[in-house]
This record gives structure tokens, C-alpha cells and sequence, in this order.
């Protein structure tokens, strides 16, 4: 609680330092900012591990471990929006310059992560997320109503438990698994990487899978309300159900392919790869 | 003689540099300005406190200095005559702007206004370690005049007198600008960790 | 001495030359010897703002192409074959991003055109598939740039560069031999989204 009265806009920041815990040369630095709903937050760290998680209330917790002195922080404000930097000092390398951000959020904030090597991670979310990493893993789940995305060469993605949002992935090399993950729009573009879609494609959204070579696979349940299309120019496309053919017109495609619904085809399911095999298998029945 | 650095990896020295800009060498000059762009972006940084403005004062002083590379003979270290390019390119700006670059004695400004201590009772001492992040913000805050001496004498190393030289003062007044800024900073990083405490 | 008399001659004596008498009081005084302290610091704090800061890349461009309209660098000392070493990125930026921006050109040109018009004018439509053969080049300055800013991450960008290059030539031949397929036409744009998103990743590491 303040001590003294503020004009509704005052900002403060905090800084601890501390030196107990930590490796030889880290060092733990703590700020804290005080937000407004619809808050903004972005984290661009070359290396090192970014790790997002919401939290009551109207303030914003970044905590970093810097691992030696050849970087900094830099960390400002402009009202509702955050900008923190590690900011590499001359001879600092990806060991050197490395530093590891965990951050708590109010659950609306908008949150920006950049990093080459990372990993990712966000939860627990109800504000838009932008994931950027050259290597990094990128974990993302529980958000709600948000719109998430990521970009990434050959990091791997998973994002878990994502709904009611946009979802917009591009990896190039890097595995994509989605995991009960459903929404208005969702669209994952990978060159090689991996596809793998889990969940059962909502209710009346649009999906896109796309790949170069990598393999497309989405295991839906049999009461998936889908209109499906699968390509694939080189490579194989099977599926586990039996479709009910499309109302809409479908030309045959070079290559191999499939379409049709299933149920009342409420969301549109696209499937295509250059050369990589699709596959849309049926989900075991649950044992409960 | 200028300075004969040699680069890792066997690249162009600087002393290479300098000849081979001479002869209208396109990565000569790139080099030269690879080997000293920190330093005088930084230094017009800080005499600005204005990051757009310090990189059009930077492309201003190279500039400057790569038309009269045919004229450098090496008198002087070529770092040296660049920084003082810069130096000047700052202050010829801030002149233009009316800023004052150096502030003239103010009786009215006493360093002990914003301390408000209690008469007899010990000014707490500024103690841990002053990170760059603190100081930077302090001394952007700081008066342009106030600025402009603390960062030609303790950020860039230039004594009194190449500062009188420079910016058109006496070196009592030099040194006695120096103190008040220093004064001025040590007032704001004060004020700025009891704010932060405050806040706990 | 008093407090007072110290601290008026402090700005005379704070860098040296001190006398004996001076030197005493501020020993002895908390005051003025916390005083000294913190003043002390400030300045040798101040160090640390020496080339702390990089201008951005857009100084070098500016300058360069002022020393090249003022015929200060001359005919034989035009930039020529990117150097091995990667220490310099100069106008080099200007190439790929404008292989970005013609990518990103490319991709709305060619999927507005292509929504337009029938398949069979889009099978003679001047296509912008060329694009992707020039930026060999420019790949290698990217890679060049990348290695200069972080060479830890060169490999990773190459290999993905080819990974997405391959993926553009599969994607041209396909859309060039089903010209009325629009997954095919899907593909391309998405391969050049890709390619995109690599030069864009690449230059936002290195504008900071």
C-alpha cells in the first residue's frame, strides 16, 4: 500500500538486488510496475528463457537473473506499456549475455516475447500473445479469448488449451503439436517442421494446417463438426473416418486427396502439404 | 601518429583505413566508422538525451570528418580529432537551439534545494552500487548546461581546459559547473530510490 | 574548518590537491565525507555510459550514400563482393529488405492477380516466381549479417533458409503446372510468408 497519494497515472518501479542463491557472476534483478487494465508488455531477450504467467491483481512482477555482467536490463514505461531489454554489453556471448525473465502479469495484459534461444512459456492468459524465437521451444496454454502468435525457425510449439481466440503459427523446421486447441481462426504454416493437431476443431471456426514436407496429422473424436479438405501434391493422405461428401463443389486435385463432413460440418478443415503424408485419425474413446 | 590498430582477423588497421579512405575506398571509411560509431553516438546521446536527434548528430560529424579525411597527417590520434568533431557538432547544435551550453552562475540555484534535510541531521549517503540504467535516466534529466560539462568531464574524460576550450568558458567555471552537476545528480538518484522505497 | 568552508572549495579540490587540513576534515566529518563519497561515485559511475549505445543502421546508409553522391568514394572502391569476415552490413540491409518487401510484394501481387483472374490468364500471368531465384544473394548477405550480430545463430538461419528456399521452388512448380489450383497457389504464398518471416526475424535482431 502507498504511503502517500499519487495522481491516478504515477507509475513506480522497484528495484531489488540481491546476490544470495545465485551461481558465481548472476546477478537477480526485481521490477515491478504498476498497470492499468489492458495493460501492454514486451520482452525482447536475446538469450535466455522468457516465462509469462498471469497474476491478481494490477501489477506487473518481471524478475531476471542476469548471468554475468556483460548485460543489463533496460526497463521503461510509457503509461500502460512495458518495455524490458536485455541489453548486451560489448563482449557479451550467448552464455554471457544470457538472462532468465519470469514475469507476472494481470491476466488481460498483452504480452510480446522475442528470443533466439528461450524457451517461451506463457499461461494462464486472457490477453493477445506474440511468441517470436529463432531456436526457442515455445509452450503456451490456457488462454482464453486471445488471439496467440507465434513465429518461430526450428523451435518446437505446442500450444495446449487454447480457445476462443486467433491462432496464427509459422515454423519453418520446428515441430507444431496443438493440443484442444480451437477458436475462430486457427492457421499453422510449417516447411518441414511437423503438424500435429489434437482436439475436436470447435464449433464453427476455420482451420488451416499447411506444410511443405512435414507430416499433418490431426486426431479429432467422432463427434468432430467438420468440413474436411486434404492435399498433398507428393506425399500420402488417409483418413480414419468415413466422410459424407461435401455440399460444395471439389474438383479432384492433382496429387493425393480426400474431403467431406462429418456431422454438421459447423468448422472448416483444411489440410495441405506439398510432400508431406496427412493423416486425420479418429481419438480413442475416453475410458471414463 | 595515428593510431595503428590492427582488427581480429587480420582486417584493415585503422592507419589502412585512414590511407585507403583517402583514395576514395568505400570500406575503408565503413571501417572507420565501425571502429568509433559507440563512441560518438553515445556521447551525442548523452549530450542530448535524444536518440533520434544524437544519430542525426552522428551521421553530422562523420560527415564532417570523412570530407576532411585528405587533410588528417596524424598529428594527432585520428579517435581523438573525431571525438573533438563531434564535441563541437553537439555544441554548435545546442547554440542553434539556444540551449545553453554552459549555465551561467544562477544564485538563485543552490544544489541544497532539493535535499530537504533537517538542519544538523546527516545526509544519507548514497550507498550500493549506481547501476547504468540510474545514472543514464539522471543524467538525462539533468539541465542541458549542467549536461553538457558532466559528460564532456566524466563520461568522455576531457579536462577543464579542453573543456574551457571548447565550449567557451574559464576553467574555474568549468569545474564549478562540474560540481553542480555532479551535485544536481546525486540530488535526483537520491530522490529517484526514495521514491522506490516509498512504494514498499 | 567548517562544513561550510569545505564544501565551498570541494569543486577545486574533489579531483585531487587536496591540503592536509582539508583532507582532515572531510575524514572526520560524515557529512562531508559522505558527501565526497557519493560525488566520487557519480563520476566513476559515469564511465559507464562511454559507447554504451549502437546508432542504428540507417546512419551508416545515410552516410554512405551522401560520401557516394559527393564522389567521395570513388569507382574502385565500390562495395564488391561481400567480405567473408561479416564485420560489415552496410548497404547489404538495403538488399534484403527490399527482397522483403518485393517477397511481400509478391505474395499480395500475385494472390490479388490470381483471385481476379480466370485460370488460364493466370497460367500466362507474368507470376512473380522469379523472385525467389535472385535472393540467392541476398540469402548469403542476410547470413552474412546474421553471422556478424550472432554468429551462434548463423547455421540455424542457413539451414532454415534452405529448408524455405526448397519449399518456394516445389511451391513454383507446383502452382506453375496447376495454374487453376488455388491449394497450390495457398502453398506459394505461405512458402513466401516463410521466407518472409525469416529476413524479417533476421532484421529485427539486428535494427536493435
Amino acid at each position: 500500500m502507498m504511503s502517500k497519494q499519487r495522481v491516478e497515472n504515477l507509475m513506480l518501479v522497484v528495484v531489488v538486488i540481491t546476490a544470495t542463491g545465485l551461481a558465481s557472476g548472476q546477478t537477480h534483478k526485481e521490477f515491478r510496475f504498476t498497470v492499468h487494465p489492458g495493460s501492454n508488455l514486451a520482452v525482447a531477450n536475446p538469450y535466455g528463457p522468457i516465462s509469462v504467467k498471469s497474476a491478481a491483481g494490477n501489477t506487473v512482477v518481471v524478475n531476471a537473473i542476469l548471468h554475468s555482467d556483460k548485460v543489463e536490463v533496460d526497463q521503461i514505461q510509457h503509461g500502460n506499456r512495458i518495455d524490458i531489454n536485455s541489453h548486451l554489453l560489448p563482449g557479451a556471448d550467448a552464455d554471457s549475455g544470457q538472462v532468465e525473465y519470469e514475469v507476472l502479469v494481470p491476466a488481460d495484459a498483452s504480452v510480446s516475447m522475442r528470443t533466439s534461444t528461450g524457451p517461451l512459456k506463457a499461461e494462464k492468459m486472457r490477453g493477445d500473445l506474440t511468441l517470436e524465437g529463432t531456436t526457442a521451444s515455445v509452450d503456451v496454454h490456457d488462454v482464453m479469448n486471445a488471439h496467440v502468435h507465434v513465429k518461430t525457425l526450428s523451435g518446437p510449439v505446442v500450444l495446449t488449451n487454447i480457445k476462443g481466440g486467433h491462432v496464427d503459427v509459422t515454423s519453418v523446421s520446428g515441430d507444431v503439436t496443438l493440443n484442444t486447441v480451437t477458436g475462430p481462426n486457427v492457421q499453422v504454416s510449417s516447411s518441414s517442421g511437423k503438424i500435429i493437431y489434437n482436439g475436436d476443431f470447435g464449433i464453427g471456426g476455420d482451420y488451416s494446417l499447411t506444410s511443405h514436407t512435414g507430416d499433418i496429422e490431426a486426431t479429432a473424436p467422432p463427434q468432430a463438426s467438420i468440413d474436411v479438405v486434404a492435399q498433398s501434391a507428393k506425399g500420402t493422405v488417409d483418413s480414419d473416418f468415413s466422410l459424407e461428401p461435401r455440399h460444395t463443389s471439389f474438383t479432384t486435385k492433382v496429387g493425393s486427396t480426400f474431403a467431406g463432413t462429418m456431422n454438421k460440418a459447423l468448422s472448416l478443415v483444411k489440410l495441405n502439404s506439398f510432400s508431406g503424408k496427412i493423416h486425420l485419425r479418429k481419438a480413442p474413446k475416453p475410458a471414463y | 601518429m595515428a593510431t595503428a590498430r590492427k582488427l581480429q582477423g587480420g582486417e584493415l588497421s585503422e592507419s589502412e583505413a585512414i590511407e585507403r579512405a583517402k583514395q576514395g575506398d568505400g570500406d575503408a571509411f565503413e571501417t572507420l566508422y565501425d571502429l568509433h560509431k559507440r563512441r560518438v553516438y553515445s556521447l551525442c546521446l548523452r549530450m542530448t538525451a535524444n536518440a533520434a536527434e544524437a544519430e542525426d548528430l552522428t551521421q553530422e560529424a562523420f560527415l564532417q570528418l570523412f570530407r576532411k579525411i585528405g587533410t588528417f597527417r596524424g598529428e594527432s590520434a585520428f579517435s581523438t580529432w573525431l571525438h573533438r568533431m563531434a564535441v563541437n557538432v553537439v555544441l554548435m547544435r545546442l547554440r542553434k537551439k539556444n540551449l545553453p551550453v554552459v549555465p551561467l552562475d544562477d544564485p538563485l540555484e543552490t544544489e541544497e534545494e532539493s535535499s530537504k534535510k533537517e538542519p544538523g541531521a546527516p545526509d544519507p549517503k548514497l550507498t550500493g552500487s549506481v547501476d547504468r540504467m540510474q545514472i543514464q535516466r539522471a543524467v538525462d534529466a539533468l539541465p542541458p548546461g549542467y549536461r553538457t560539462i558532466f559528460v564532456l568531464h566524466d563520461v568522455e574524460g576531457y579536462e577543464h581546459n579542453e573543456i574551457a576550450e571548447l565550449v567557451g568558458c574559464s576553467i574555474g567555471n568549468s569545474k564549478s559547473q562540474l560540481h553542480k552537476a555532479r551535485m544536481k545528480l546525486r540530488d535526483l538518484l537520491k530522490t529517484s530510490r526514495a521514491e522506490k522505497a516509498e512504494t514498499r | 574548518m567548517t562544513c561550510r568552508e569545505f564544501q565551498e572549495i570541494l569543486p577545486e579540490i574533489i579531483d585531487g590537491g587536496q591540503t592536509f587540513e582539508q583532507e582532515m576534515h572531510w575524514k572526520s566529518c560524515q557529512e562531508c565525507s559522505s558527501l565526497v563519497a557519493d560525488l566520487t561515485l557519480i563520476s566513476k559511475q559515469a564511465t559507464m555510459l562511454r559507447a554504451s549505445d549502437t546508432p542504428s543502421p540507417r546512419v551508416w546508409n545515410s552516410i554512405e550514400i551522401t560520401l557516394r553522391q559527393e564522389g567521395l568514394i570513388r569507382a574502385g572502391g565500390e562495395l564488391a563482393v561481400v567480405p567473408a569476415s561479416g564485420r560489415r552490413w552496410s548497404l547489404r540491409w538495403l538488399v534484403p529488405l527490399t527482397a522483403a518487401f518485393l517477397i511481400s510484394f509478391g505474395v499480395a501481387d500475385y494472390y490479388m492477380a490470381s483471385r481476379q483472374q480466370t485460370p488460364t490468364e493466370v497460367a500466362g500471368m507474368d507470376r512473380p516466381v522469379t523472385v525467389a531465384n535472385p535472393m540467392d544473394a541476398d540469402d548469403s548477405q542476410l547470413l552474412e549479417a546474421v553471422g556478424a550480430n550472432a554468429p551462434a545463430m548463423r547455421a540455424t538461419y542457413e539451414a532454415n533458409l534452405k529448408d524455405v528456399n526448397a519449399f518456394i521452388r516445389d511451391a513454383e512448380d507446383s502452382a506453375k503446372n496447376n495454374p487453376g489450383d488455388e491449394e497450390a497457389q495457398q502453398l506459394l504464398m505461405e512458402a513466401y510468408a516463410q521466407k518472409n518471416m525469416i529476413y524479417e526475424m533476421a532484421m529485427d535482431r539486428s535494427l536493435r
